[in-house]
């Protein structure tokens, strides 16, 4: 079974439209070009959606890299025991 | 401290205008801006009224990075009956001059939803802008709302088309393929032909300028209400919030026929914008009647315009019939870039509703009153 990280790395491929190879911890909208406020949101729905998890605004905001989206994933699937 | 969403309060003012320096700054649209006071000044909350707007800022640590309007009014389908539903309007955010702040749009539409899940959005210049792609990655539905216009001047037109090259007006008249090669003589003729048909099918039908809406507003409402899947209330109360006595920029029109009111149109001159050229662009903003009656009340509503000297005339429609009058009437349909979009909730309201039916138009939007 694929990792946190492996399967936020997928939803990131898919929604900006890069190779899962070129999507690294540390990937922002400075390093991926399609990274704008619609793909941003596209990428937070993404992501509650694959992990059934519902992200509050606060959260949401914290999603500055690809490494914060796997941290604040997996803080979400242990706290809400998933 | 992360970013927080609020309602719009007179401390956050001076936030405000420094966001809009900041924006004007770092877009060539002056008109990018929100609104500097915190009180509507357009369709302030009133005691009793449900029609009002709300504003609401995203600010951190006292800074101004994005905001955002709800429109509370009420519509009505024969289904539900009246029912209270907001329009998200004037959301901005600092994310389109700063990639710092790129969360902040998304961030605004959530949380008009968790606010308001009856939500709508209408206007938005086209599916391929930012806000429509949000809505639908939201799950929102999205049909744009027909657009057509008259040319009443062919020649002007023409000349501006000429000065415009590239221009949406182009596109539009090369649409119009019955007409390539024909001329504009004939394209004038043809559409007087059009006109003077409509008048003589129309017998006594005649349209008086009024000040203010009264009584025969809310017989007329509630005469063709259940005729319209979906209808924004158009009752005589807000009416007189949406088109008040001391607004002077449009013009109401009562039209009759044989002695008895049948409807009524907002039509007005649109406020100078660049891809029209020097033309006068006049608008059927709003209007109502059964839609057995729609084509007296274009009719009208177009005469009125032309009598004020507009060169062309616009309006958007979503209801077929209305659509049809305005055919009838010498209207060409056109590419339209104005989309109605409804929140999840919304829609599965609407699920078994024919939008062809749905009661929509310029005034449902976000242009008033700032467009005239």
């Amino acid at each position: 079974m694929a990792s946190v990280a492996q399967r936020v790395h997928s939803i990131a491929s898919d929604v900006f439209g890069v190779p899962a190879q070129r999507i690294f911890p540390d990937s922002s909208p400075v390093t991926l070009e399609r990274w704008d406020s619609t793909q941003h949101l596209t990428f937070v729905l993404a992501l509650e959606e694959s992990f059934q998890l519902q992200f509050s605004p606060e959260e949401t905001e914290r999603i500055r890299t690809i490494g914060d989206a796997v941290k604040l994933v997996e803080e979400k699937i242990q706290v809400e025991g998933k | 401290m992360p970013i927080a969403i609020e309602s719009y309060r007179e401390e956050h003012q001076n936030a405000v205008r420094a966001f809009n320096q900041r924006l004007r700054a770092g877009t060539s649209e002056p008109d990018l801006v929100f609104y500097e006071q915190c009180h509507s000044a357009w369709l302030p909350k009133l005691d009793g009224s449900p029609l009002y707007n709300k504003y609401f800022v995203a600010q951190e640590d006292g800074a101004v990075h994005g905001a955002y309007a709800l429109k509370y009014e009420h519509f009505f389908s024969p289904e539900q009956g009246e029912f209270v539903v907001a329009c998200y309007h004037h959301s901005l955010s600092e994310g389109i001059i700063d990639r710092r702040y790129f969360s902040v749009g998304g961030l605004l539409l959530r949380d008009a939803v968790r606010r308001e899940p009856m939500l709508y959005a209408l206007g938005m210049g086209g599916y391929d802008q930012p806000l429509p792609k949000m809505l639908k990655a939201m799950g929102w539905e999205l049909r744009s709302v027909p657009f057509y216009f008259n040319v009443v001047h062919p020649y002007r037109f023409l000349r501006q088309m000429r000065v415009l090259r590239q221009s949406f007006l182009q596109r539009w008249m090369m649409d119009l393929a019955a007409f390539s090669g024909i001329g504009w003589t004939a394209l004038e003729a043809w559409q007087k032909t059009k006109r003077m048909r409509v008048s003589s099918d129309l017998g006594s039908v005649e349209a008086v300028k009024v000040e203010e809406f009264a009584d025969w507003a809310d017989k007329l409402w509630l005469e063709a209400k259940d005729a319209y899947h979906l209808a924004s209330v158009r009752d005589h109360r807000t009416l007189t919030r949406l088109y008040p006595h001391s607004q002077k920029h449009l013009t109401k029109l009562c039209v009759y026929q044989q002695g008895r009111p049948i409807g009524w149109a907002v039509v007005g001159e649109r406020r100078n914008d660049p891809k029209y050229g020097s033309l006068r662009v006049g608008s059927i903003v709003d209007c109502w009647a059964l839609p057995t009656n729609a084509k007296q009340i274009i009719y009208c509503a177009a005469l009125e315009l032309e009598a004020n000297g507009m060169n062309l005339i616009v309006s958007n429609q979503s209801h077929k019939q209305w659509r049809r009058a305005l055919e009838e009437c010498g209207f060409f349909a056109a590419e339209s870039n104005f989309v109605f979009a409804t929140s999840k909730k919304f829609s599965g309201l609407l699920q078994k509703s024919d939008f062809g039916q749905f009661h929509l138009n310029r005034a449902n939007g976000d242009g008033l009153p700032g467009n005239f």
